[in-house]
């Protein structure tokens, strides 16, 4: 079975998961076996979804029959990326790492490319007809894009070939900082011997490279077949950030061609005519007039940034209107994309 | 709000975080103080509030009484190095500095030390009144303010345990250092900084000033027995529109402690005119 691949992408805030789960739902109901990985959700979408704690293994969605969900779990897609590249005595010695945790918890392009690992994963495992990809919001979105690289980089032993002069040995036993004077003295100076540790956890992570940078390579391939779509809202720095996408994304990186404005107030309200109606009561229009020509300059405000960027970058531009509560239910999730026919047409047709 | 030499302001993502960091900075440079605002977040934030698309490391005068300049890694490497760090004279430098940038890529809490030690570092120079921090989201704050301390979990001993030592100081003293919340009237933003003040109790790492709401909605002036006088159309759905919005955001307001409130601007285009209109509201609340 192919799978098709929607990716979503965009900064924090804007309602990337919300979305992701609406597409899905719409698709299941059209009858595509999907599935969507979410990044950490609402408390109450992820019930919505009937998802109740972090797992990467998809759980089927009880409302919405052909529909399953996962939360991503980065912790234990890193976990099980050594298990499965390392052998077992390595794959221990990393986990128990201090250096390998502050990989995997802090650096952003870890949550990145644990969310990739996922999508490869469910991509290569043929069980869908549609894969929804919620990204982690980092660096706008762009970190999803980037890490297969950057973990390439890391794990390829850049940092480890400087640390070991040129060549780096076989075993990691073979390896003393005291080998190496200056390194020694550098060790003194800052205070530990933080610097032989490095060395020895980038060894270790270097057994991972061939797998991983494999790994990391497919990530890419994927990334540049699937169908991306950047979520923003009207407002500023959304907008700043999804700017930043379309400027800094390579044009190799599967660059999206739909940008979804989130969240949008109806275009008519830009018409003020009625509030001078003659049959209006006196104090009704002297109390609504301000706040009501308020609405209307702010839809005109968000009318002209929308137009603008979007003849920009050059994108298909989709509304999706303002919703007073956030759903609660796969029929409110369904609801929510029902009239945005242009945003439904990425989706693959059931055979 | 603005009577320590250095204030961090923080917030979830797409709170309004530079626009409330570039209007507190138009507030203190017409009240006369010298300013100095820090971009610390990815990409241009408060400075495209305060009319300029370019920073860089070094302090730059971007309008009357305001300075700016943008946090990098590889400059803040080099200055937390060459200025902060004290390491022996006789210390092999090119050796040491290369180290650093092993340290920084690998090390918990070396590149969160070096870059939230730019903002410290300009305090210690005291060039200017009033330092503005437009600081990482709530996601990544703790993160950087608790770095002194991963720092001395880490390295027994020596210069940059040291200087960490001198960070933790200066981001605790209560006199000097504090931290601006802002957050709008809305479930998430509420409850991450909920989140963040609890995290702030249970490990002091600064003194919160207190917590900014952003885009209040004004009352409507209408009941909602007014609204079903207006005529059917755009008018009455943008007056159920506000209403319910503002019934929404009074579920929410008083979960957040009674600080300065802040309107939601209409129709604004411009970064610019965010910020100028913002510092004439506060103008009139401190």
């Amino acid at each position: 079975m192919s799978t098709g691949v929607l990716v979503i992408t965009g900064a924090g805030g804007v309602g990337k998961t919300t979305l992701s789960a609406a597409l899905a739902v719409t698709a299941a109901r059209r009858g595509l076996r999907t599935c969507v990985i979410t990044v950490d959700p609402a408390r109450r979408l992820a019930d919505a979804l009937g998802i109740d704690s972090l797992g990467n293994h998809p759980t089927e969605v009880g409302e919405q029959p052909g529909l399953a969900a996962a939360m991503l779990d980065v912790t234990a897609s890193w976990e099980a990326m050594v298990h499965r590249h390392a052998d077992p005595e390595t794959a221990e010695r990393l986990l128990a790492d201090p250096f390998f945790r502050a990989l995997a918890d802090r650096f952003p392009a870890a949550q990145a490319y644990a969310a990739g690992e996922q999508m490869a994963e469910h991509i290569e495992s043929h069980r869908w007809d549609l894969l929804v990809v919620d990204t982690p919001p980092a660096g706008g979105g762009l970190d999803f894009y980037t890490a297969p690289g950057r973990m390439k980089e890391v794990i390829g032993g850049r940092l480890l070939r400087w640390l070991t002069g040129a060549s780096i040995p076989g075993r990691r036993a073979l390896y003393k900082v005291t080998a190496r004077p200056a390194l020694k003295l550098a060790d003194t100076v800052l205070g530990g011997p933080l610097l032989e540790e490095i060395a020895v956890f980038l060894m270790d992570l270097r057994s991972l490279y061939d797998g991983l940078s494999r790994r990391a390579s497919a990530i890419e391939l994927h990334l540049q077949r699937a169908t991306s779509i950047v979520v923003a809202t009207a407002e500023p720095t959304p907008l700043r950030e999804a700017r930043r996408f379309f400027e800094e994304l390579e044009a190799t990186a599967g660059r999206p061609e739909t940008v979804v404005f989130n969240k949008q107030l109806p275009a008519g309200w830009t018409d003020t005519t009625s509030l001078r109606s003659p049959d209006l009561a006196q104090d009704v229009r002297l109390a609504a007039r301000e706040n009501l020509s308020n609405w209307a300059s702010e839809v005109r405000r968000q009318h002209d940034v929308k137009q603008e960027f979007a003849a920009r970058y050059k994108l298909n531009l989709v509304d999706v209107p303002w919703a007073e509560d956030a759903p609660t239910s796969v029929d409110a999730l369904a609801d929510l994309v029902a009239g945005s026919v242009d945003l439904l047409r990425h989706l693959p047709t059931a055979t | 709000m603005l009577d320590r030499k250095l204030t961090f302001i923080s917030g979830k993502g797409g709170v309004g975080k530079s626009a409330v960091t570039a209007s507190l900075a138009l507030l203190a440079a017409r009240r006369g103080s010298k300013v100095l605002v820090v971009g610390m977040v990815e990409g241009i934030g408060a400075a495209s509030h305060l009319g300029t698309r370019e920073l860089a490391y070094a302090p730059r005068r971007i309008r009357s009484g305001i300075d700016a300049l943008a946090v990098n890694r590889t400059d803040a490497l080099d200055e937390y190095f060459r200025l902060q760090l004290h390491v022996p004279r006789a210390a092999p430098t090119k050796v040491l500095s290369r180290a650093l940038s092993v340290l920084a890529e690998t090390a918990p809490g070396v590149r969160e030390i070096v870059t939230i030690g730019k903002p410290v570092f300009e305090l210690w120079q005291a060039n200017y009144d009033l330092v503005l921090v437009d600081a990482p989201p709530l996601g990544q704050l703790f993160s950087y303010l608790r770095a002194p301390n991963t720092i001395a979990e880490l390295v027994p001993a020596g210069p940059i345990r040291n200087q960490a030592g001198r960070m933790r100081k200066a981001l605790l003293d209560l006199g000097t250092t504090s931290l601006i919340l802002v957050t709008t009237p809305d479930e998430l933003p509420v409850l991450e900084t909920k989140e963040a003040i609890n995290e702030l109790i249970a490990e002091p790492v600064i003194d919160l000033a207190g917590v900014v709401t952003n885009r209040v909605l004004p009352p409507l002036g209408l009941s909602e027995d007014g609204i079903a006088t207006l005529p059917q159309g755009s008018h009455r759905d943008a007056a159920e529109h506000h209403h319910a919005v503002q019934a929404h955001q009074e579920t929410w307001l008083p979960q957040v402690s009674a600080g300065p409130r802040l309107p939601y601007l209409f129709g604004l285009h411009t970064a610019g005119e965010v910020a100028e209109q913002l510092a004439d509201i506060w103008d009139e609340l401190i």
